[in-house]
């Protein structure tokens, strides 16, 4: 980075991998606060529909009311529209009864035993009132992309014996995974600072081949080996590296201080994201990006007046952490 | 040349085989054949089978007192299956019935009986005849559940995994716990409290049971019973018993002259009394006995009776020989003198050894025995009242005055009030039972292993309370309560059995054969010539042995080939001289496997058989593999810890260490790493972890449930665990643990939790309260009644959870102050009423129940149910659910002794996450391990994080490393370095705040959390102001009636110190009590304020003239009140305040 004086930079973003609900992307040029920004609000506020209000019709099965309103609520459903819908306390067309288009979706569950063994209500029996939200299972079922069909059960929610019978009406709403987990569309979002690692060559002649197994081996990744034709030692995957010091304590143990020298770029991250499947990966990563800006937005008006707050609207919500 | 080498040859073959056969398949086979609380059964076991045979012969025959031809005679006695009879239909029961209908689980005993009504009648025999109903103990032999499968067991709504060991009392769940006391019959050598030597027998028969002492004062040697007045010269009691000759009482004692000296000043002291002969001692201790107004006793002579009879009652005595007695004397004496001499010799009142533990059976049959002989007595004398009539409207018949409603009531009380009161024994015992605690699984496992101290708490010894080196391998090193009873109260160690009492006479008979020869055609003389031992049966002498060592081999051999019973025990006492046999009940012992000459019996191919199905534990014991040595016989044995250690002395190997702790110490992982107080307050706070009950646990009805919604069983494992079925029943979830400091809300051991965790479901529980109500009839046939809720007016908005039967129905969410029973009672329940049913405004008035929970939590009616009582009332039970989440101020814990409360619960965001996006569940301070030395703690982190990656759960059993029961740190640090970690269990870890790195590497991985049932929503109460004691008008106190917080006496201190004058005269009268009183000046007593004439009036002075009015706290003034109720005058001094 040349240093004058605009400090603006240009973000770059280089992706490594990309699978529906795994998304592994480098983000150069930029600082430790942007990245994990991007991955606080990866986790916490990208919105999501879940299942929030249960009402229980009938419930004779082994697990009581709460519980599977608590299992229902963890189940992640396709969130795709989550971005337009509107949180059910901004909604003014409804009371969020799950009426209204804009911000609920109706689920129906009925089920009932009536054989010997034991039947397993899965997210495949709860029934959508809309159809772009549904058990994310149910949605990968239907693509039949990664999944094997018979291999993919569902997700259980409980196991009824013969006579015993569970229906019910659930009601999903947006909402963000500040408020609660369960509508967090992220499984892991991390990074780590990609490690740049020299090795000083002279040095590292000086030793043995055994003394180069020996260090080699220090390190409980694999981050280096030695090139079998030329024996030098040389770094295969440095960002298996995890910083754990091994190598460079080896090499002062081995008397070779100096031998590696290891430094974390500080403005280049590696992002791991994965998905719930609420959310592509690769979209909840641009969806977290369009949160951040709003956000920024907001600071960005709000130096000018105090009272710019009316005119946020959804974003005031998340301000306002909730 | 050649020769060498052959002969190191034969060496190394004789040598043990170094590697170790694998033994612990025995534990499991050990616990399959013996469950977890086989103690408890066999003891009811062998009561239900033997004892009470025994009781009811020894009390068999029943003759009137006015026509000795009118007797009744029991010919047989039987209990039959648990059944209950109610208008003559006789129903099954089972123990789930019996606890949910608030019934005792008993069947009845049935007497074949044979009786004359008259002289001269043939004798009339009768089956069947119900005397009464016994409480079944649970999986006992005479219960519905033994020998079920899991699936039948769950037919009849019962836990596979519940050991039983316990009886279900009008619906609650009752333990008798084992007693412990010193053993009965043995010499015990000790001092009392004047330091006295002392040697004594608690002797106990079918018929007495009696304390003999013999104490040594100022050299000389006195004899101490509750029968004679004072001390007893010992020397007149052996002239007393026949022996008359000083020299034959030294020859018996033992010809050592030290011994003689010592027994110069007591046969100098009878000589001072003028006692020379057997009559003149007689006379002398008629003197000093106690007076009897038996005439039996009377005829044969107060002493004689009471030396026959009371003076060691155990050593029987036929027709006035006195000899076994004498000889029995002179052996305490010799114990005693030897014991003077040698200090070594005295008897340690703590070593198990000299224990015996008294389990249900035992105390039942003591009940039934007092209960029948009662009943008995009862029979004859309502026959002797109806034979002695002169006008019988009816024919006698003895068979009729058998009542069946003693000994069912008696039986009943005693267990479900824990008071075991039986005159007849001189016995009188409070909180012999407890309620079985249900809070967790292992919770319950641990109640029934618990021993309970026959001494009082109060006394300030440590010698009862310290760990004993006999302890080992019996009863658990860490499982003891903290405070009061700590050391006192014990558990049982995994494999402890307790023994039950075996058949004498066989065993005495073949003592004899065995060459022991009989006392009685020996002289003083011979008693102690050398190399000749003692033989002790069951603390009685039997006789001596030439070959006392051979004798006992000979013994052994028997025992270990099944001829005699598999739990009596041989011990050789080289120091005493004595070979002791015991087969009495009461005795721990444990099972271990039998080394000849240091090699193990067992070898690789029994273990092969019994993996394969071939070969159960009890073949291992018949085969004489295995052999269950008591305390005592252990001292002659060498145990090797393992196979592998055993030298060519070693007698016997342990099975495995680990079985040297109980069920709950058995829990900890990696417990031999640990500063062993932690293990101890795990073992307390184990018990206090929420979880599983058992499976049947939703369809019981406890009043008060704790429940964790997601239990898991541990990442780190211990073989003890899978053996309990704790891993079933798991108490607790594995958490991801950081150490580290996280934002200073984890100071004092105070946890950092993350929110999304919580919303996932961690630590989330169900708290389950029963509420009750009655729906009572009243004597003027009026009753209780439900009502109809109605759905409009002021109360409708409480009733709203009411069905139309008047109670709330299931699902319902209900809230503080919710009516759950719309009943109504009756006005007038005394007199007759005769206007038609029906309830109105004017005969009945409402007495709705409300729910009081936490104000602003709401909770769920999870069931309703109905019974009838006892009285046949209606009843409800109501099962209030409240669901919970972790919340500021729950209580947590690891498997360590390592509580914390929730200091904080932070978003997941913020919180610090590795690059492989690991974020911990709950962060845990540094600080909490370098004072507790829990090394356990880590190594289960580590153990647990390498678990999760290799996807194979890890063992960390107690002294586990060198059998492989345990993994070792190393091979965990491979594993963790296999799948990419650190080998020290840290990981490099970025803030979640900042996004930076941490400073340091964190320590991080799984660890085994459990919830403990102290939650804060419990336990939260404030005031401002509220409801008044009427007696004080001071507020009430504790949370339940709304009280005040107490301002004690060392606030008080505090404030006086500071001088905060007017703060005490706020908190202390103000907030509390104030009250106006008007005072004279004149007289000092208190008046009162005359509301028509507006002024104060003194009573005394009879005016107003000298009145001033001023502020009390009401207690003050009570207290004058009263004082002066008893004639003392407080008068108070008033002065202007300056």
């Amino acid at each position: 980075m040349e240093s004058t004086t605009s400090y603006q930079r240009f973000p770059k973003i280089k992706i490594r991998e990309m699978k529906d609900d795994y998304l592994k992307f480098e983000l150069h040029s930029t600082d430790t606060s942007v990245a994990n920004a991007l991955r606080r609000i990866m986790l916490a506020e990208v919105p999501t529909i879940a299942i929030d209000l249960v009402e229980i019709e009938a419930n004779s099965s082994v697990l009581n009311d709460e519980f599977i309103a608590h299992r229902l609520g963890l189940i992640p459903l396709t969130s795709t529209r989550a971005m337009e819908m509107r949180f059910s306390r901004d909604c003014d067309a409804c009371d969020g009864d799950g009426q209204c288009e804009y911000c609920s979706v109706e689920f129906h569950l009925s089920v009932r035993c009536d054989q010997d063994q034991t039947l397993d209500v899965t997210s495949a029996d709860l029934i959508s009132s809309d159809p772009s939200v549904m058990a994310v299972d149910v949605a990968a079922r239907s693509t039949s992309s990664g999944y094997d069909a018979s291999d993919n059960k569902g997700i259980i929610i409980v196991k009824l014996r013969r006579g015993q019978e569970l229906r019910l009406r659930a009601i999903a709403r947006k909402g963000i995974g500040k408020d609660h987990a369960k509508w967090s569309p992220a499984a892991t979002v991390t990074f780590m600072y990609e490690p740049d690692i020299h090795i000083n060559e002279d040095l590292m002649e000086t030793l043995t081949l055994e003394d180069k197994k020996n260090w080699v081996e220090s390190s409980p990744t694999k981050v280096f080996d030695i090139d079998p034709n030329t024996q030098h030692v040389v770094v295969v995957d440095a960002e298996a590296y995890t910083y754990d010091d091994e190598v460079i304590k080896k090499a002062e143990a081995m008397g070779k201080p100096g031998l590696v020298e290891i430094y974390a770029k500080e403005d280049s991250f590696i992002f791991t994201v994965e998905s719930t499947g609420a959310v592509k990966a690769s979209q909840l990563v641009l969806n977290a990006i369009e949160i951040l800006k709003q956000k920024l937005d907001a600071v960005r008006l709000s130096e000018d007046t105090v009272e710019a707050d009316d005119q946020f609207g959804e974003l005031n919500a998340h301000m306002r952490g909730g | 040349m050649g020769e060498d080498p052959i002969s190191i040859d034969k060496q190394f073959l004789a040598a043990p085989i170094s590697s170790a056969v694998d033994k612990f398949q025995l534990v499991p086979e050990f616990l399959k054949v013996r469950g977890l609380v086989k103690q408890h059964l066999d003891s009811f076991n062998y009561f239900i089978n033997k004892s009470i045979k025994r009781i009811v012969q020894a009390n068999h025959r029943i003759t009137s007192r006015i026509n000795p031809d009118v007797y009744l005679r029991y010919l047989d006695i039987s209990i039959g299956d648990p059944s209950i009879t109610i208008d003559h239909t006789t129903d099954k029961l089972t123990p789930q019935i019996c606890r949910l209908s608030g019934r005792t689980y008993a069947a009845p005993i049935s007497v074949t009986i044979e009786y004359v009504n008259q002289s001269g009648q043939p004798p009339m025999t009768r089956r069947g005849v119900v005397i009464g109903r016994m409480p079944i103990m649970l999986r006992s032999c005479r219960c519905v559940l033994s020998g079920k499968d899991e699936d039948e067991l769950a037919k009849l709504g019962e836990c596979p995994l519940d050991p039983g060991g316990y009886f279900v009392v009008k619906g609650a769940e009752k333990v008798i716990q084992i007693q412990e006391q010193l053993s009965m019959n043995r010499i015990i050598i000790d001092t009392d409290r004047k330091k006295r030597l002392t040697a004594s027998v608690t002797s106990i028969t079918e018929m007495t049971k009696s304390k003999t002492t013999i104490v040594m004062d100022k050299g000389k040697i006195y004899l101490e019973i509750n029968q004679f007045e004072g001390k007893i010269p010992i020397m007149i009691v052996m002239k007393a018993m026949g022996i008359e000759s000083d020299q034959e009482v030294v020859q018996m004692v033992g010809r050592d002259p030290r011994y003689a000296d010592l027994l110069l000043p007591s046969i100098h002291e009878c000589a001072t009394e003028n006692v020379f002969s057997q009559q003149t001692a007689i006379e002398f201790l008629d003197k000093k006995a106690k007076t009897y107004t038996n005439a039996a006793i009377e005829k044969q002579g107060k002493s004689v009776y009471l030396l026959s009879r009371v003076y060691l009652a155990n050593v029987p005595v036929r027709e006035k020989d006195f000899r076994a007695k004498c000889i029995y004397t002179a052996v305490m004496l010799r114990r005693m003198l030897e014991a003077s001499l040698n200090k070594d010799a005295m008897d340690d009142r703590d070593y198990v050894g000299n224990k015996r533990l008294e389990l249900s059976g035992q105390l039942i049959s003591l009940l039934f025995e007092d209960f029948f002989k009662t009943m008995n007595t009862e029979v004859i004398r309502r026959t002797d009242i109806e034979l002695q009539r002169s006008t019988r409207s009816t024919r006698l018949d003895i068979s009729q005055f058998i009542t069946k409603n003693d000994i069912t009531q008696g039986l009943e009380r005693s267990l479900s009030t824990g008071n075991w009161k039986i005159k007849r024994f001189g016995m009188d015992s409070k909180g012999m039972t407890q309620v079985l605690a249900r809070l967790s699984y292992i919770g319950t496992l641990g109640f029934m292993t618990k021993i309970s101290p026959q001494f009082e708490k109060t006394r300030k010894v440590s010698g009862p309370r310290a760990l004993q080196p006999s302890q080992w391998g019996m009863l658990c090193p860490c499982d003891t309560p903290e405070g009061e009873s700590c050391g006192l109260v014990k558990n049982l160690a995994l494999m402890t059995h307790v023994t039950t009492d075996e058949e004498g006479a066989p065993l005495i008979s073949l003592c004899h054969s065995l060459g022991v020869e009989d006392l009685g055609t020996m002289s003083g003389e011979e008693l102690h010539s050398n190399n000749s031992f003692l033989v002790i049966f069951n603390g009685l002498i039997l006789g001596k042995h030439r070959r006392p060592r051979h004798f006992a081999n000979v013994m052994r051999r028997l025992r270990r080939a099944g001829k005699i019973g598999e739990f009596v025990s041989v011990f050789v006492n080289e120091k005493q001289c004595c070979v002791y046999i015991a087969a009495d009940g009461g005795r721990v012992c444990r099972p271990l496997v039998i080394a000849d000459k240091g090699i193990s019996r067992i070898k690789e191919h029994h273990m092969k058989e019994l993996r394969d199905g071939f070969r159960t534990f009890n073949d291992f014991l018949r085969d004489g593999l295995i052999e269950y040595l008591d305390v005592n016989e252990q001292n002659n044995t060498l145990i090797a810890l393992y196979e592998g250690e055993a030298e060519p002395e070693t007698t016997h190997i342990e099975i495995e260490p680990f079985t040297i702790l109980g069920i709950i110490a058995g829990l900890i992982p990696y417990p031999h790493h640990n500063q062993s107080p932690r293990n101890t307050y795990q073992c307390a706070m184990g018990k206090q972890a929420m979880g599983n009950i058992a499976y049947n646990q939703l369809s019981r009805m406890d009043s008060l449930l704790y429940l964790l919604v997601y239990p898991q069983r541990p990442l780190l494992t211990t073989r003890t665990i899978e053996l309990v079925g704790f891993d079933k029943l798991g108490a607790g979830q594995n958490a991801t643990v950081a150490v580290m400091s996280y934002s200073g809300y984890d100071i004092e051991d105070a946890i950092v939790m993350n929110k999304s965790s919580l919303d996932r479901g961690f630590g989330r529980c169900i708290v389950m309260k029963r509420l009750e109500a009655i729906k009572e009839k009243y004597a003027n046939n009026t009753s209780d009644e439900l009502m109809v809720p109605e759905r409009e007016g002021k109360e409708a908005e409480r009733k709203k959870i009411l069905d139309y039967d008047g109670l709330a129905s299931p699902g319902e969410i209900i809230r503080p102050y919710d009516i759950f029973i719309n009943k109504w009672s009756p006005v007038n329940t005394k007199d007759t009423i005769t206007y038609p049913l029906g309830v109105t405004a004017k005969s009945h008035k409402p007495a709705y129940q409300t729910y009081k929970g936490p104000e602003g939590e709401t909770a769920v009616v999870d069931k309703v149910s109905l019974f009838s009582d006892k009285d046949n009332n209606q009843c409800y039970k109501f099962l209030i659910r409240h669901t919970r989440r972790p919340e500021v101020g729950d209580k947590f814990s690891s498997r360590h002794g390592q509580k914390g409360v929730c200091g904080t619960i932070i978003q997941q965001e913020d919180l610090p996450f590795s690059e492989r996006g690991i974020c911990p569940d709950l962060i845990m301070n540094p600080h909490g391990f370098p004072s507790r030395m829990t090394v356990g703690k880590m190594i289960e982190l580590l153990g647990g994080k390498a678990g999760v990656s290799s996807g194979r759960f890890h063992y960390g059993s107690a002294f586990g490393e060198p059998s492989g029961h345990a993994d070792k740190v190393d091979v965990i640090s491979e594993t963790l370095v296999k799948h990419g970690f650190s080998y020290s269990g840290k990981d490099f870890i970025y803030s979640g705040i900042t996004g930076c790195p941490l400073q340091a590497y964190i320590f991080m991985g799984p660890i085994y959390y459990q919830k403990l049932k102290h939650m804060v929503i419990d336990k939260m109460h404030a005031r401002a102001k509220g409801p008044l004691v009427k007696l004080t008008r001071q507020p009430t106190e504790g949370k339940g009636r709304d009280g005040g917080h107490r301002l004690g006496e060392m606030e008080r201190d505090c404030l006086i110190a500071y001088g905060a004058s007017m703060l005490i005269y706020e908190r202390l009268m103000l907030s509390s009590d104030p009250f106006e009183v008007q005072v004279c000046r004149a007289c000092g007593l208190l008046g009162y304020f005359n509301h028509k004439l507006k002024i104060g009036i003194c009573s005394m002075c009879k005016n107003g003239d000298n009145i001033s009015t001023m502020k009390l706290p009401y207690a003050c003034k009570l207290l004058f009140q009263e004082l002066q109720a008893m004639n003392v005058v407080p008068r108070l001094k008033l002065r202007d305040s300056q």
